[in-house]
């Protein structure tokens, strides 16, 4: 609902700029009432996303789409039924996943391939696929204006492609071998969790500057950002911990130990819920005071974990015991289990 | 007839420049498994004991501490002197089931990094069981374009070989003495 809306706005916005100066300043009062506008659509959007979080009024994600990358396939899961409904081919060991805004599109990371592929949801076909760097993983998409960012492994950069034309419109360097990146829900800034370097970057989304470099446990993997865009957490793979990064102050404001080799972070409740692939477990961490309220049992290597849209369910994908688990996010029990394609690893946000 | 030679031998470099594995690391994953006409407390009786490897071929001597406790360590000597340094992630007697990593190895001696192992043993029916070895690894060579000892493939070869001849040996140990 909250980048539905946004993007009609852009849409608009786009629109009016094509008027010559002249229309322009003849528009200039209605551009003014519908900036106004906007802004209160955004108001209630953001009002509406923190209601989410609590498990308010929006409505549950429907699909997930996971990469099984032994398999070399995206399985699509439908999540009422928890049944796996298609499976699409996607040579290249397919890894990093992100959506469209409106979900329309799917954009996967094939390390193997050095590609970014992108899918029609609906029609479970892929549609283009686009050479990129040398080491693309870690994949996001910015909630206003739909640019696709991919993190390079290898390059030590993040690369920005047009949706549209799927052209390269920008870089910036990061630390070294960046793997998980992410954008704050008002599209201000980017953050990758650099894994070799031991940093968090956070990144100026339309400068495309790196404005700070936070350090942060040992090799962070995934990164995820809270609803009201406070907040980063990065899983540090080697020092078994969750750092919190406040994105005002630039800070870390917070180091939770965690279960074996934490890998991604998903956001439900109050709680962050951490992917431990050596210990089979998905830590659940209060976020008021810092500390493990429960380990949860999952299949073997969890890795790739988001959370549904109305905050409900927290969903993950089991890489050695090739399923996809549902956690409710209320009881932190695992209440339902799908076997999905070989190597399911869902690195993303990869619910619609 | 010339323009052609040169378009050719302009041409050959770029193919040659596209080795299969010309790519970065992905995770690789073998299971293996062995049927033994043995009862599984048995069979777990013997692959149970994280500090006592002396079932597979070749493994030499086990050296270790912390017995099978969760962070216990263990130190593989193999047949022509490499070492693995490994410890136990988690170890459920009642699953009949233990999960370790490899916290050093020189990819001379095995080509993997970030190695990670299950292993397990199932009741099946008449009296005997299915052991379960799996892995989870990368390939020695962590950058793109790795040589041809330290690929994929050679990563993968590696591991199938090491439980290959751990579970046939295991069969041939417990089948005899039973």
């Amino acid at each position: 609902m909250f980048e539905r809306t946004q993007h009609r706005v852009c849409r608009y916005a786009t629109a009016l700029l094509r008027f010559s100066v002249t229309q322009r300043l003849l528009c200039a009062g209605l551009v003014g009432t519908l900036a106004l506008g906007g802004m209160l659509i955004l108001a209630q959007g953001l009002l509406g996303q923190a209601a989410a979080a609590d498990g308010g009024t929006a409505e549950a994600s429907r699909e997930a789409f996971v990469t099984a990358q032994v398999a070399d396939k995206v399985a699509v899961v439908d999540l009422a039924t928890f049944k796996s409904v298609a499976e699409i081919e996607v040579s290249g060991k397919p890894a990093g996943i992100a959506m469209s805004p409106d979900g329309r599109w799917v954009y996967i990371t094939t390390p193997e391939a050095k590609e970014l592929v992108v899918i029609d949801a609906d029609k479970r076909a892929v549609t283009r696929r686009v050479k990129l760097g040398d080491g693309p993983l870690g994949i996001a998409v910015h909630p206003v204006d739909g640019r696709i960012i991919v993190a390079d492994w290898y390059d030590h950069q993040l690369t920005v492609v047009d949706p549209a034309t799927f052209d390269v419109v920008g870089t910036v360097e990061t630390g070294e071998s960046p793997s998980g990146v992410a954008v704050t829900p008002d599209g201000g800034y980017i953050v990758s969790a650099d894994r070799d370097s031991d940093e968090v970057s956070i990144i100026d989304a339309q400068t495309l500057k790196r404005v700070a470099a936070v350090k942060v446990g040992q090799r962070p993997f995934g990164i995820t950002i809270d609803a009201s865009g406070e907040r980063a957490y990065t899983a540090n793979v080697k020092s078994n911990d969750l750092s919190v990064v406040d994105l005002t102050s630039r800070k870390v404001i917070g180091t939770v130990p965690v279960g074996q080799r934490p890998y991604d972070v998903a956001l439900a409740k109050g709680r962050a819920f951490v992917t431990d692939q050596y210990g089979g477990t998905v830590s659940v961490v209060d976020l008021q005071s810092f500390k493990v309220i429960k380990t949860i049992a999952v299949g073997e290597y969890p890795e790739g974990i988001a959370t549904d849209r109305d905050g409900r369910h927290v969903y993950v994908a089991c890489w050695e015991a090739n399923t996809l688990e549902r956690i409710d996010a209320v009881t932190l029990e695992v209440t339902k289990t799908v076997e999905v394609n070989d190597g399911p690893r869902a690195f993303g946000l990869f619910l619609r | 007839m010339l323009r052609c030679l040169a378009l050719l031998l302009a041409l050959t470099p770029a193919v040659l420049a596209l080795p299969a594995a010309a790519h970065g690391p992905t995770r690789q994953k073998v299971t293996e498994t062995v049927e033994i006409n043995a009862p599984a407390d048995k069979v777990w009786a013997v692959i149970g004991n994280f500090q006592d490897m002396s079932w597979h071929p070749a493994v030499t001597k086990t050296e270790g501490e912390g017995g099978n406790a969760e962070g216990a360590k263990r130190t593989l000597t193999l047949d022509g002197g490499g070492l693995i340094h490994e410890s136990l992630l988690n170890y459920d007697a009642d699953k009949k089931s233990l999960k370790y990593q490899i916290t050093d190895v020189d990819v001379k001696v095995l080509p993997v990094n970030n190695y990670s192992s299950w292993l397990s043993v199932e009741e099946a029916d008449g009296g005997k069981s299915v052991v379960t070895w799996k892995g989870a690894f990368y390939r020695g060579y962590m950058n793109n374009d790795p040589p041809p000892e330290l690929n994929d493939e050679a990563a993968v070869k590696a591991v199938k070989g090491v439980y290959r001849g751990g579970l046939d040996n295991l069969k041939k140990l417990l089948e005899a003495g039973g």
